[in-house]
């Protein structure tokens, strides 16, 4: 056992260390750019008034009990992000060292040798669970460095940590269960999505639809409320335990490369659509586009179906516009917003898997088998591209369609329509952006792919959190979206949407001349 | 000598990965309607150059030329007369092994559709099962038949068995033959002796990045020993001094004599009439084989005998 646990460790000690010390340095960054700015209790006083009086920030940051307190607003403010980096952390390490190594034989090796059919498995809960405790430690101690007592420092980061556990658990099982990681991934994204969701309701309901979420587990141990609720934290405990214990034992019980849930029927010739370049692409890529216009949906309808309440507890509490940088002047169109900001995030990582689409193509060797024939890589290139940015329309006009439907379904009046359209159109040159950075990095340095998801997390933390921390002016402006003008509360200059454009076209110049020019695959 | 004619003309090719030198100045010469086998182990620049001569990588140095012009940068123009296997096929796990017929049969110049299915009976091929339910032969086969079934003047097969049981690589034998009696030109990478020396006719060695040796193989074998094993009544008299023969070695065993040597297959005549004169009870007389070409080259700076003799002694 010890020996799969060193392969696991060895085969995965980079991405894992990336993970723990991303995460661990982003929580740390927060909380200590929250202590800095809500320095006296009569801050944290006027933060907590402004966030609790409506029920919109309680669905997306969670109702946080305790929050007249610093701990309190660190929760709130780290409500959102956490809820998805964390799930994100237990799924992204257990699928890459359990369904990934089988898909790719590489367990067929291991197995071969003196390891057990059910130990892969185990190791990687083992390696993950460490990975998750070392999160929690460093989170829990910056933390507290930040000023937080020691207690509620503690049991946060302790429900933080079984909530990856969770995940990670159900990523074992689901290992277990679908035939490939893409599948995993999925399934695994359904489920938190769901988690998510039903928290959000029972946060917003007040009702026991939130005990039914891992999501609302972390947020019911009340780590800074004035009843800590320590028993809490055995439900996600069991529930980890119960899905990875399940997932070891089927391990043990079924033949390697199986899955329980298969596909179905399958033709023998390929379509004419699918013959052509544009036509593979989108195979390609149609999946993964179904999956974040899926996500964009959900998101965008909630935050529709909520824009009532918000309005409700603006009109109730003025300062509540203030906290989420929306003024007192047009609620609506600010509210809108900020959900059209959190829209073009979720719209930059879309474009940036599907670049990583391609980098997976190559390493895999299948670009080869793409070029050794008539189709050249420009060409190739060029239908991808051309895929990937119709999928992006997709995915920003369909999310925001549903948006302008479910907030005038929501308020009554379909006043913001027009403005709430053009301002998701508006976010397009930003998303390009970090797709031609993509691009360029694909092109000029394949191996580096990781780089641009590190990009892309630097931006959607200082578009999302950057305004409410007050960076630096100059940190702002590192996010494209700061330079979108925040519509349709605010003004969109043109010239930066033509300069963001330029600088798009820039990049994704470079990344093709790069791909032209380059090895194909690059050693 | 003008180039001009040959399908594939390398000169003098360079290729480095950083430090790594992969390929130093190899040569290969691929003239139209042959089979050309490219020998060599791995590691030896095999793929990489097959990469090179596709477009796929730069050469760092030296001349590269696909059907006289330059594969680098007319990749894809080129690329309409040939088709290509690559030793271990990249396939999508997710299409099935029809579909992938389809995408890769429409980056080829055209598809022969009589063909395309006579060939998945003949490598007993299911198209519609999923690639990533398919065995690793049978994703070959997918490679073999579509590369087979394209309508190229050239099929390029970089070690296109791989995986293949036996049955399957006779069947591959027989497709290639009668593509090449179609006119159709073909470059088989492989380190598999017994297929090339079923196909090739001329063959280019490799080694550590350079060609060793190149040329049909009759004029290969002009330059190596035939082994010869004779089990006689009687000790054959003035075997172990006689021209052409060497490493001569002669055991008395169950009553009879057990001889082996090596010969120069000018000498081969009177030899033989010296073992018929000691009664002859079995003989084996093995040509150079491949192997015995391969093991001579990679024998480099060494006696040839050295490394032609122990080679030819196990009986193919």
């Amino acid at each position: 056992m010890s020996a799969m646990v060193a392969i696991t460790w060895r085969t995965h000690r980079r991405r894992t260390l990336i993970w723990v010390i991303a995460l661990a340095a982003g929580m740390i960054a927060t909380a200590v750019a929250v202590a800095g700015l809500y320095d006296t209790p009569a801050k944290i006083h006027s933060y907590a008034e402004a966030v609790t009086s409506g029920s919109a920030l309680a669905a997306i940051n969670g109702r946080v009990e305790g929050i007249d307190s610093l701990g309190g607003v660190i929760q709130d403010e780290f409500g959102f992000l956490a809820s998805f980096l964390l799930p994100l952390l237990g799924i992204g390490l257990i699928a890459g060292s359990t369904r990934r190594e089988e898909e790719s034989g590489r367990w067929e090796t291991i197995l071969g040798g003196r390891i057990a059919r059910h130990q892969p498995v185990l190791a990687a809960l083992a390696v993950a669970t460490a990975a998750i405790l070392a999160t929690s430690i460093l989170f829990a101690a910056g933390l507290v460095a930040a000023g937080v007592p020691a207690r509620g420092a503690i049991l946060y980061s302790a429900a933080l940590g079984l909530l990856a556990a969770v995940f990670a658990g159900l990523a074992a099982l689901l290992a277990q269960l679908v035939p490939h990681a893409r599948g995993v991934y999925t399934w695994s994204l359904v489920v938190l999505a769901a988690a998510y969701v039903l928290r959000g309701v029972g946060d917003v309901a007040g009702n026991w639809l939130t005990w039914l979420s891992p999501l609302g587990w972390a947020e019911k141990t009340a780590p800074f409320g004035e009843q800590q609720r320590w028993w809490v934290l055995a439900l996600p405990a069991v529930a980890g335990l119960a899905s990875g214990g399940a997932a070891v034992w089927l391990a043990a019980r079924r033949d390697l490369g199986s899955a329980l849930l298969r596909g179905g029927a399958n033709p023998a010739r390929a379509t004419r659509f699918r013959r052509s370049p544009i036509g593979f692409a989108v195979w390609i890529h149609g999946p993964a586009t179904a999956g974040w216009l899926a996500g964009g949906i959900m998101f965008t309808a909630m935050m529709g179906a909520l824009a009532h309440q918000f309005l409700d507890a603006m009109a109730g509490n003025p300062a509540l516009g203030e906290a989420m940088g929306i003024g007192a002047g047009r609620p609506l169109a600010g509210y809108l917003a900020a959900t059209q900001l959190y829209l073009a995030v979720i719209g930059t990582g879309y474009v940036i898997q599907a670049v990583g689409a391609l980098r997976a193509e190559e390493a895999e060797g299948r670009v080869e088998s793409r070029l050794a024939g008539t189709l050249s890589r420009l060409r190739w290139l060029a239908a991808h591209v051309a895929v990937v940015a119709v999928g992006l329309a997709f995915i920003v006009v369909g999310s925001t369609v549903v948006l302008t439907l479910s907030t005038t379904w929501s308020v009554g009046s379909a006043d913001e329509v027009g403005a709430t359209i053009r301002a998701g159109l508006d976010y397009l040159p930003a998303e390009f952006v970090l797709a031609g950075l993509a691009l360029a990095v694909y092109g000029l340095w394949p191996r580096g792919f990781a780089l641009t998801w590190t990009a892309y997390a630097v931006a959607a933390f200082i578009a999302l959190l950057g305004p409410s921390l007050d960076l630096a002016p100059w940190v702002l402006d590192v996010a494209p979206t700061t330079h979108i003008g925040n519509p349709p509360l605010g003004a969109v200059d043109a010239g930066n949407l033509a300069a963001l454009a330029a600088l798009a076209v820039g990049f994704t110049l470079v990344g093709s001349v790069a791909f032209g020019r380059r090895d194909i695959p690059r050693a | 000598m003008s180039h001009s004619t040959d399908i594939v003309h390398l000169a003098g090719l360079m290729k480095t990965f950083g430090k790594v030198r992969a390929l130093d100045g190899l040569d290969l010469t691929v003239r139209p309607g042959e089979v050309h086998g490219f020998l060599g182990p791995n590691g030896a620049g095999k793929s990489t150059t097959i990469r090179i001569l596709l477009g796929l990588i730069r050469a760092t140095g030296g001349r590269v030329e696909l059907f006289g012009a330059d594969p680098w940068r007319e990749a894809a123009r080129l690329h309409r007369r040939l088709a290509y296997v690559a030793g271990d096929v990249a396939l999508w796990p997710g299409l099935t092994g029809g579909q992938c017929l389809d995408v890769i049969g429409a980056t080829h110049g055209g598809v022969h559709r009589g063909r395309r299915a006579d060939l998945i009976e003949r490598f007993d091929l299911d198209p519609t099962k999923r690639i990533r339910d398919y065995s690793k032969g049978n994703r070959q086969k997918v490679g073999l038949v579509a590369a087979l079934a394209a309508d190229a003047d050239l099929l390029v097969l970089d070690e296109p068995t791989s995986g293949l049981d036996p049955l399957m690589e006779q069947t591959f034998q027989q497709c290639v033959r009668e593509r090449r009696d179609d006119g159709v030109t073909v470059l088989l990478s492989s380190h598999i002796l017994g297929e090339v020396e079923a196909l090739a006719d001329r063959v280019s060695i490799v080694r550590r990045g350079r060609t060793v040796t190149t040329g049909s193989l009759a004029d290969l074998r002009r330059h190596t020993r035939t082994s010869v094993h004779a089990v006689t009544a009687r000790e054959p008299e003035g075997l172990a001094g006689a021209a052409g023969v060497a490493d001569c070695v002669s055991k008395q065993r169950d009553g009879h004599v057990d001889t082996r040597f090596t010969i120069d297959p000018d000498h081969l005549d009177t030899t033989i009439g010296r073992l018929h004169a000691a009664q002859i009870h079995t003989l084996t007389v093995a040509p150079p084989s491949l192997d015995a070409l391969f093991l001579r080259a990679y024998g480099g700076a060494a006696d040839t005998r050295e490394a032609a003799g122990p080679l030819a002694g196990a009986d193919r």
